[in-house]
C-alpha cells in the first residue's frame, strides 16, 4: 500500500539529495521529532535516574553507606516471600479491575451509540466519576465502605438485605474486591470513551445489510461489532491494565497495605520500601521489576489482540 | 452487499422498526439500562452532593440521612468567601475548621488552584494535539525504519509506577529552577500523558482507510496536507477522546503537583483538597463540597465535546 | 538530513541552555532570602496570624508552606533528598532518628534559647533527644486517653468508670447485655501512622514494654506485658465479642466519628479529641464524653504513650551564622516565649483544642477554664504526667513498624495466635538491629 503510494507520488518528488531516505520517511521523521524531543527531554531521564539507583545501595539512614552492588538489589527483591505475595495481590486487583472495566465499559457504549432522547445527558453524566479529585474519591469510598457508620452499610440495612452492619474493608476476603471496586467506578468513563469511538468506525451500512441478511442482533454483535472492536479493546485493556498494576492512590487511602496484607500490592510495597523504609536502592529495583513485566504483558496483549502492530 | 444496502435500505429500516411492539420494546429496554447507567455512575456522587450539605454532625447518623434534615450552604460559603490579605490575630479563623461555619484560608485557596488546574490542564492538551497528532499520522500510515519500536518505546515510558519517578523527576525539575512555577507541572504532564494519547491516535488512523491516503497522494497533496485536509476531520472522534483523556489526566494528577508545587500560587486543585485533611481534623462535608465543585469544570468539557464523539463517522468517504 | 538534525540539535541545545538558566537561577543570593518554614496543613491560619506577628516584630521574612499531612513525609523525604530549600519545619517524634541518621535535621543544644527544658514535659524532651543530643522544640504534644460515654453507662446502671482492662470487660459486657451498644468498646487498629500510639497505650497499661533499655526486644517475652495487652485484643474481639472485627479497618478519625455517632461507651481516644466529643455541631454525645485514667493491666498501671511533634531545624539553616540566628529566632517564637507568654501554644490550644508539652501551662486560668468545660482538668494533668515516649522511635522504626502493624492485625483476625505474633515481631526487630 505505501509502495503504491510513493509510486503514485514520485512525479511529485524533488530530488533526493538525502540519499537512503525517501521522503516518506523524511516527512515521518520529521512528524515523529516533536514528539521524540518531549520525551528524551523530560521523561528519560527520570526513567534512566532511577535504574541507575537501582545499582546501589542507598539506604538514607546511611548516607555515608552507598556501595555499588550491580543487580543484588534484585535478588533481594525477587527472593522476598513478600514480594511475591503482593504479585498475587496484584494479579488479582489487576483481573477483577480489568475484566470488570471491559465488560460495564462495553456495555455503557452499547447503551450510548444507540440514538434515544436523553442520550446527551447520559453520557455528560458517564464524566462525572473521572473527574472527581483523588483525595475526594478515596475518602468518599472511605466513608461509602466504612463499617461503622458508611452509606453501604446503611443502604443495605435499610433495604434489609442485612441485619446487622457488616465489616467491609476490614474482612480481608473482601478487601480487594472493594478498593477494585472503587477503582473500576473511576476508570469505567475513559473505557467506555475508548470504545465508543472505536464504536463509531464501524459504518452504519454494514450492520443494515446484515440485517437485510437476516441476522438478528446478537449474530450482529458478534461477528460485526466485537471483531470491529478489536483495537479499541486492545487499546483499553492495555491501558488499563498497566493502571490497575502500577495503582497506588486507593490502596494509600483506604487500608495502607492493610488488613494483615490482605490489599499489600506491588505498587504499595514500592511506596514502603522507598518512603518508610528509604532504601531508594531496592524500591527502584522493585519498580523496574513491575515495570519489565507490565511491558511484557502489555507486548502480549497487543500481539494478541490488536491488529497491526 | 454494499450497493445493494445503499438501495433498500430505506425499506428495510423503515420495516423493522415500523411494529410498534418492537419499537416500544426497545424504548423499555433502552429505558432500563440508562436507568442502571445512570445509577451506577450516580449513586456515590449523590452522596457525594448530599454529605456537602449537611454538618458534621449530620453526617454520622446511623443510617445516614439521605436526603438532609438540615441542610447548610456552609461549606459552599466559606469556598467563595474572599481572601485575606494578611492574616493577624484578630483577623485569623479561630475555629476548630470541622465544626463548621469557620472555615481555614486554605478554603479561598480552591478557586484560585482550580483556575491553575485549568490552565496547566488546556495548554497540555493543546500541546498533546500539536505533539502526538503527526506522530500518529506516521507511525499509522507511514512505513519507516523503526516504527514498531518506536510504539512499544512510547509505551514503556509509562511502564514505570510513578511513586519511582517522583524523586528523579524533583531532581530534574529542580535543576531547570522550575519548581512552585505551573511550567513545571505543564512539561511534565505533557511527557506523561502524550504516549497514551499517540496510543489512541494511532489505533483509531490505522482503522482509517490507506485508499484515502493514496487518493489525496495522487491529487498531489503533499504527507502535512493529507493529515491536515483528509485525516484530521475523519478522526474527530480520537481527536476528542485524546482531549477528554489529556484534560482529566492533568486536572486529577497528585503525586507530582504535590512535589513541584510549594504555593498558591502554583497549587492546583487535587493539593488543596488534600490540604483539607490536616493532622488535626478533617470535615467530610467539606471535602466533599469540594469535590463537587471540582466536578464542574470537566463536566461542562464534556457536555461541549460529547457531541463530537456521539455523533459518529461518516463512511461516506469511501464510496465516494 | 540537515533539516532533522538541526531541528533536534536545536531542542537538545535549548534544554541544555534552560538547565545552565537552572542552575544559575538556583544560586539566588542568600542576601534577602527569607526563613523556609515548612509545616503539614494544620492550623494554618493561627500559624499565619503568629507569622505576621513575628515579621512585624523582628524585620525578618518567612517563606511559610505547607502541605497535606497525609503526604508530609514523602513530601518532605523528597525535597531533602532534592535539595530545595527548608530552614525549619515541623517534625513527627517517630521520624527523629532517621531524619537525623540522614542528616536532614541536626542537634540544636549549642542554642540556649531552644534547649531550656524547665518548663517541658519530660517524654517531650525524651523524644526530642536521639544520642543523647537534642534536635529541637516542642511544637505540640498529646496522649492516648480513655474516654467512656457517660449517658450509656448511666443507661446501663454503672456507677463508676472502669479502673482497670478486666473491668472494662465486665462492664462492657453489661452494656452489651442490655441492648445498648453491639460494640461497646471501640480502638483503632487499622494500618495508619496512629497504630503505633494505640499499641503502645496499651502495652504501657498493661506493664509491658515493646523494648528494654539496651533496646534489645522483649515483647515476645511471655511474662511482658506486650502479650497480655495482644491477648486482651484478640479476646475482645473473638471470645467476649465487645470489640468489633472491622478494628482493623477503623483508623483514628474514624473512631473519633464513630464515637461522636453515640454507638460506643469505652474507646481508647487521643485526649486532644475530648475538645470534638463534646462540640453540639460535631458529636452527638456532646456533654458525656468523659475521661477517666487509662486502664490498668493485671500487672500494669494508668500509664500511657505520649507522642509529639517539633520544630526541627535543617543542615541548610545551620549552614549560615545569620540564618541560623533567624531559624532559632522563629523556633523560640513558635516553640518557646513570644514577647514573654507562650501565645501560639494557647492560641493553638484554643483554635484547635491541641494539647501543649508546657507544664504551667495547666495553671494558666483561661486554659483551665476552657479544659473545665469540657473534661476534669485535674485529671487530665495527672494522665499527662503519667505519659512516656514510644520505645520504639529508632532509625528502624518506619521498617519494623509496618510488620508489627500486620501481624497484630492478622492476630486480631485470628490468622496466628498471639505468640506468633511477638515472635514474628521481634525476630524483625532484631534482624533491623543488627543490620544497622
Amino acid at each position: 500500500m505505501t509502495s503504491t503510494a510513493e509510486a503514485a507520488a514520485k512525479p511529485r518528488l524533488r530530488p533526493s539529495l538525502r540519499g537512503a531516505l525517501s521522503y516518506d520517511e523524511r516527512a515521518a521523521y520529521l512528524f515523529v521529532a516533536p514528539l521524540a524531543a518531549v520525551l528524551m527531554a523530560v521523561a528519560v531521564f527520570p526513567i534512566l535516574y532511577s535504574f541507575y539507583i537501582s545499582l546501589f545501595q542507598l539506604k538514607l539512614t546511611r548516607p555515608g553507606h552507598t556501595p555499588f552492588v550491580g543487580f543484588d538489589n534484585y535478588v533481594t527483591v525477587l527472593s522476598d516471600p513478600l514480594f511475591w505475595h503482593a504479585v498475587e495481590r496484584t494479579v488479582v486487583f489487576s483481573v477483577l479491575s480489568v475484566v470488570a472495566i471491559a465488560v460495564l465499559a462495553l456495555l455503557a457504549a452499547l447503551l450510548l451509540n444507540q440514538d434515544f432522547p436523553g442520550r446527551r445527558v447520559l453520557s455528560a453524566v458517564l464524566l462525572i466519576p473521572w473527574a472527581i479529585p483523588y483525595v475526594a474519591n478515596a475518602l468518599m469510598w472511605k466513608w461509602i465502605y466504612d463499617s461503622n457508620y458508611g452509606a453501604l452499610n446503611g443502604l443495605l440495612y435499610q433495604l434489609d438485605f442485612i441485619n446487622s452492619y457488616m465489616v467491609w474493608l476490614g474482612d480481608s476476603d473482601k478487601t480487594l474486591a472493594l478498593i477494585a471496586n472503587a477503582f473500576v467506578w473511576k476508570e469505567v468513563p475513559l473505557a467506555t470513551i475508548l470504545l465508543l469511538v472505536g464504536l463509531k468506525t464501524i459504518p452504519a451500512d454494514l450492520n443494515a445489510a446484515a440485517k437485510v441478511d437476516g441476522a438478528n442482533a446478537l449474530r450482529r454483535f458478534v461477528h460485526i461489532t466485537l471483531p470491529s472492536l478489536k483495537s479499541s479493546f486492545a487499546l483499553v485493556v492495555v491501558y488499563e491494565t498497566m493502571m490497575a498494576i502500577r495503582h497506588f492512590d486507593l490502596f494509600f487511602v483506604l487500608t495502607e497495605g492493610g488488613p494483615g496484607n490482605a490489599s499489600n500490592v506491588v505498587a504499595w510495597r514500592i511506596y514502603v520500601e522507598t518512603f518508610r523504609n528509604l532504601s531508594f536502592g531496592t524500591g527502584a529495583a522493585m519498580a523496574y521489576v513491575l515495570a519489565l513485566a507490565t511491558l511484557a504483558l502489555a507486548y502480549a496483549i497487543i500481539r494478541a489482540l490488536a491488529q497491526r502492530m | 452487499m454494499t450497493v445493494l444496502a445503499t438501495a433498500s435500505l430505506s425499506e428495510v429500516r423503515h420495516y423493522r422498526t415500523h411494529s410498534p411492539w418492537r419499537r416500544a420494546g426497545r424504548g423499555i429496554g433502552l429505558a432500563l439500562a440508562s436507568v442502571l447507567f445512570l445509577a451506577y455512575v450516580l449513586a456515590p456522587v449523590a452522596w457525594l452532593v448530599s454529605s456537602s450539605v449537611q454538618s458534621e454532625r449530620e453526617i454520622i447518623s446511623k443510617p445516614p440521612h439521605w436526603i438532609a434534615h438540615e441542610p447548610t450552604l456552609q461549606n459552599f460559603a466559606a469556598i467563595f468567601a474572599a481572601k485575606d490579605k494578611v492574616v493577624t490575630y484578630e483577623t485569623r479563623k479561630a475555629r476548630d475548621p470541622a465544626s463548621g461555619g469557620f472555615i481555614p484560608s486554605t478554603a479561598t485557596n480552591l478557586l484560585p488552584a482550580m483556575l491553575n488546574s485549568f490552565i496547566v490542564a488546556s495548554v497540555v492538551v493543546v500541546l498533546n494535539l500539536i505533539v502526538g497528532v503527526p506522530a500518529a499520522y506516521a507511525m499509522a500510515k507511514v512505513r519507516f525504519r523503526g516504527r514498531n519500536a518506536s510504539i512499544y518505546t512510547i509505551l514503556a515510558t509509562r511502564v514505570i509506577p510513578d511513586i519511582a519517578l517522583v524523586v528523579p523527576f524533583f531532581l530534574f525539575i529542580r535543576q531547570l529552577g522550575l519548581l512552585d512555577n505551573i511550567w513545571s507541572l505543564i512539561i511534565t504532564y505533557l511527557a506523561v500523558t502524550v504516549p497514551f494519547s499517540v496510543f489512541v491516535l494511532v489505533s483509531y488512523f490505522e482503522s482509517l482507510p490507506d485508499e484515502l491516503d493514496k487518493a489525496a497522494r495522487v491529487d498531489g497533496c503533499s504527507r502535512l496536507q493529507t493529515l491536515t485536509r483528509v485525516y484530521l476531520p475523519l478522526a474527530l472522534p480520537s481527536l476528542v477522546a485524546v482531549i477528554l483523556f489529556a484534560f482529566l489526566a492533568s486536572w486529577n494528577e497528585f503525586l507530582l503537583a504535590l512535589m513541584f508545587t510549594q504555593t498558591p500560587a502554583s497549587q492546583t486543585l487535587p493539593i488543596i483538597v488534600a490540604s483539607f485533611t490536616s493532622d488535626f481534623t478533617i470535615s467530610f462535608s467539606f471535602i466533599n463540597a469540594a469535590g463537587v465543585l471540582a466536578v464542574i469544570p470537566p463536566v461542562i468539557l464534556a457536555l461541549v465535546f460529547e457531541r463530537y464523539i456521539v455523533s459518529g463517522l461518516t463512511a461516506g468517504a469511501i464510496k465516494g | 538530513m540537515t533539516r532533522r538534525h538541526s531541528r533536534r540539535s536545536f531542542l537538545k541545545t535549548s534544554a541544555a541552555g534552560l538547565a545552565l538558566a537552572g542552575i544559575g537561577a538556583g544560586r539566588a543570593l542568600a542576601a534577602d532570602e527569607p526563613i523556609y518554614f515548612a509545616t503539614w496543613s494544620a492550623a494554618v491560619d493561627t500559624v499565619k496570624s503568629h507569622i505576621a506577628a513575628f515579621e512585624a516584630k523582628t524585620g525578618v521574612k518567612v517563606a511559610y508552606s505547607n502541605s497535606p499531612w497525609a503526604q508530609y513525609r514523602e513530601t518532605m523525604i523528597t525535597k531533602f533528598v532534592g535539595k530545595a530549600p527548608i530552614d525549619t519545619l515541623w517534625v513527627s517524634d517517630s521520624w527523629l532518628p532517621e531524619w537525623a541518621e540522614a542528616g536532614w535535621i541536626l542537634p540544636v543544644d549549642q542554642y540556649k534559647s531552644l534547649t531550656d527544658n524547665s518548663d517541658v514535659d519530660k517524654f517531650c524532651v525524651d523524644s526530642m533527644t536521639y544520642k543523647g543530643k537534642q534536635y529541637g522544640i516542642t511544637y505540640y504534644s498529646d496522649y492516648m486517653a480513655f474516654i467512656y460515654n457517660a449517658e450509656m453507662l448511666a443507661k446501663a446502671g454503672i456507677k463508676a468508670p472502669p479502673q482497670s482492662w478486666a473491668e472494662v470487660v465486665d462492664q462492657a459486657k453489661i452494656v452489651k447485655d442490655k441492648g445498648l451498644s453491639q460494640w461497646p468498646v471501640l480502638v483503632s487498629m487499622a494500618q495508619e501512622s496512629w497504630l503505633i500510639e494505640f499499641m503502645t497505650a496499651m502495652v504501657y497499661s498493661n506493664g509491658g514494654d515493646f523494648v528494654d533499655d539496651k533496646g534489645n526486644a522483649v515483647m515476645q517475652d511471655p511474662a511482658n506485658g506486650a502479650g497480655a495487652a495482644l491477648k486482651w485484643l484478640v479476646d475482645a474481639v473473638q471470645t467476649h465479642k465487645i470489640l468489633s472485627p472491622s478494628c482493623v479497618e477503623t483508623g483514628e478519625l474514624a473512631v473519633l466519628k464513630a464515637f461522636s455517632s453515640g454507638d460506643h461507651a469505652f474507646g481508647l481516644i487521643p485526649k486532644y479529641r475530648l475538645r470534638t466529643l463534646n462540640d453540639p455541631s460535631q458529636s452527638k454525645i456532646a456533654g458525656n464524653a468523659k475521661i477517666t485514667l487509662m486502664p490498668k493491666g493485671e500487672k500494669g498501671s494508668h500509664a500511657t504513650v505520649g507522642w509529639m511533634r517539633f520544630y526541627g531545624m535543617t543542615a541548610r539553616a545551620q549552614g549560615d551564622a545569620t540564618r541560623a540566628a533567624d531559624t532559632v529566632k522563629l523556633m523560640t517564637w513558635f516553640g518557646g516565649k513570644a514577647d514573654g507568654e507562650y501565645k501560639f501554644q494557647k492560641m493553638l490550644f484554643k483554635d484547635v483544642g491541641s494539647g501543649f508539652g508546657v507544664k504551667s501551662l495547666f495553671n494558666d486560668p483561661e486554659i483551665r477554664a476552657a479544659y473545665a468545660s469540657y473534661g476534669d482538668v485535674d485529671l487530665i494533668s495527672q494522665q499527662q504526667s503519667l505519659a512516656r515516649k514510644k520505645d520504639v522511635v529508632t532509625p528502624w522504626f518506619g521498617e519494623w513498624n509496618d510488620v508489627n502493624g500486620t501481624t497484630w492485625q492478622q492476630a486480631i483476625m485470628g490468622k496466628v495466635t498471639v505468640e506468633q505474633a511477638l515472635n514474628t515481631s521481634a525476630a524483625k526487630w532484631t534482624e533491623l538491629k543488627k543490620q544497622s
